[in-house]
């Protein structure tokens, strides 16, 4: 059965429409690349599978079980309920929790269900993937660096008991090669039966490490990357 | 002078308590809960009659104090549930929660006072003494035992609750969610339900200081509205959301009550409270918690 299997999708905010129309299928095991520029909806995509998004329409079955459907306010009321089913969300802009130390910001990743009783083993998992976080384990969230923080928040969506990942964005805002390193040990990692769809706008930084790569462009998918990305066709090479 | 600090701090047991609840509550659901006097009173009136059945049955001594605490918490609680379900619930993701619920609330702490002055009538009601009667002398000074139980009942009662919040799940949950309500969410906490957790346990402190005011004053229909205002006071020259800051901020007002009280007069305090939570406003727009802690991002 398939991961995630999404049809005729449309979302937005209020009387703004960002997502028209997508279908999506996803298969176990597999590694999705979203890419974009900004504003092109890649995050509110992400958002609405989770049910994050002001209202959406729209079937979105995860293992077969509808997690979608026609929303029209109650944005966020539904999340809860829907990352608990096996979903985890690495959103965009850290959503950390500042007051709260490392340890029990990647602890929070398994506050749904029979996780909890395995937080450290879990916990000793992440420091695996991303070592630099073991020496901070007892310091405030608050006062780590961008990377740093970045790394517990992928962190925290990888404590959970998840079966679809959905990372938005991971190099966002860091230095080129700490993104480098974070994306790659996001993309070493065991999925097993589980799917990722990692949304970025820097193609280089996934090409070739992901299954399948998608464009997305003005609220649609695109099978054509270079046309989400807004490659300029060679006519300036013509001018020269 | 000895007799002033205990006497502040006696007052900071109580208000503090109803200071952290209200500053539980904004910082978790965003709601001001102009309704905490009306929870402040049910727990009153809940503990007032548990003691009508109990000296009927001839229960005294231990049981009958600790039953006087539990059911005023208890009654609290389940008044701030009972807010919950109808100023929380319904509104949440509507446009503008936080204006509709102060005024949802500000309807239940005035209906809620007709209410109680339908069904209890305007008469006091004394409760037992919780603490019994007496005193001990320390050196120079002395304190009753009202007064010691006061502050060392709340002391336990706060350690527990900030050992709750700092160890469990349910606590790390309730501070992630006051912290950054969007990764609360992405991490599968529900505001929901979680919100009614908070406004229970708020409401269980709330309850806790009514019965331990009560040891001085009596529960009335109006016995909440000066808790209520003290406690804004408090919790808004804490910083609201900030423990620390709370408990600072309540031993700073206990200490200018006391002191006012002593060597002014009691009709002054108000105007000092005010005062001084306007100076600090001035200087810490984000209450003496933006010094002692990150509250929000």
């Amino acid at each position: 059965m398939a991961i995630l299997e999404i049809e005729g999708l449309s979302a937005g905010y209020g009387p703004v429409r960002v997502l028209h129309d997508l279908s999506l299928t996803i298969e176990p095991g597999e590694r999705l690349g979203l890419v974009g520029l900004n504003g092109h909806g890649k995050t509110t995509f992400l958002s609405a599978i989770v049910g994050l998004t002001g209202w959406q329409d729209g079937s979105v079955l995860f293992r077969g079980e509808q997690i979608g459907g026609r929303r029209t306010h109650g944005m966020g009321r539904k999340t809860p309920q829907i990352v608990r089913r096996g979903i985890a969300l690495s959103p965009q802009g850290d959503a950390i929790f500042p007051g709260l130390s490392v340890k029990d910001n990647l602890d929070s990743g398994a506050y749904t269900g029979a996780t909890w009783r395995s937080r450290r083993k879990r916990r000793e998992r992440i420091l695996e993937v991303f070592p630099p976080l073991a020496p901070l384990l007892g310091q405030s969230a608050g006062t780590l660096s961008g990377g740093e923080r970045r790394m517990v928040s992928v962190g925290r969506a990888l404590m959970s008991d998840a079966s679809l990942y959905l990372v938005d964005e991971p190099s966002l805002g860091l230095a080129p090669k700490i993104s480098l390193n974070l994306v790659a040990a996001l993309l070493e990692i065991d999925l097993g039966d589980g799917a990722m769809i990692i949304a970025e706008q820097n193609l280089p930084l996934i090409e070739g490490r992901v299954d399948r790569v998608l464009g997305m462009h003005a609220g649609e998918l695109k099978l054509d990357v270079g046309e989400a990305l807004g490659d300029v066709p060679p006519a300036s090479a013509v001018h020269l | 002078m000895i007799e002033v600090v205990i006497s502040a701090l006696v007052l900071a047991s109580m208000y503090g308590l109803i200071a952290i609840g209200i500053s539980l509550t904004w910082a978790s659901i965003g709601m001001l809960n102009l309704a905490q006097g009306f929870i402040f009173t049910a727990g009153g009136y809940t503990a007032w009659l548990y003691a009508q059945y109990a000296e009927g049955w001839g229960l005294e001594g231990v049981g009958l104090s600790a039953g006087v605490l539990v059911f005023g918490m208890l009654g609290s609680a389940l008044a701030g549930l009972f807010v919950g379900a109808i100023a929380f619930l319904p509104l949440q993701d509507r446009d503008n929660f936080r204006t509709r619920s102060l005024i949802a609330t500000l309807a239940i702490s005035l209906i809620g006072t007709q209410l109680w002055l339908i069904l209890f009538g305007p008469q006091n009601k004394p409760l037992p003494p919780v603490f019994g009667e007496g005193r001990i002398e320390i050196g120079p000074a002395g304190m009753s035992y009202q007064q010691l139980g006061t502050i060392i009942v709340a002391v336990v009662m706060l350690a527990l609750v900030i050992l709750w919040m700092r160890s469990s799940r349910r606590g790390l949950q309730m501070r992630a969610m006051m912290m950054n309500p969007l990764g609360a969410a992405v991490v599968g906490v529900s505001v929901r339900s979680t919100g009614m957790r908070v406004l229970a346990i708020s409401g269980a402190l709330t309850g806790l200081s009514s019965v331990l005011l009560a040891q001085v004053f009596f529960v009335s229909p109006t016995s909440g509205v000066q808790p209520l205002t003290t406690g804004l006071i408090i919790s808004l020259a804490g910083g609201l959301g900030s423990i620390p800051g709370t408990v600072a901020a309540a031993g700073l007002i206990g200490l200018a009550e006391a002191l006012t009280a002593r060597y002014l007069q009691q009709s002054l305090v108000p105007f000092v409270l005010f005062a001084i939570v306007v100076l600090i406003l001035i200087f810490r727009p984000r209450g003496l918690g933006g010094l002692l802690e990150d509250v929000r991002e």
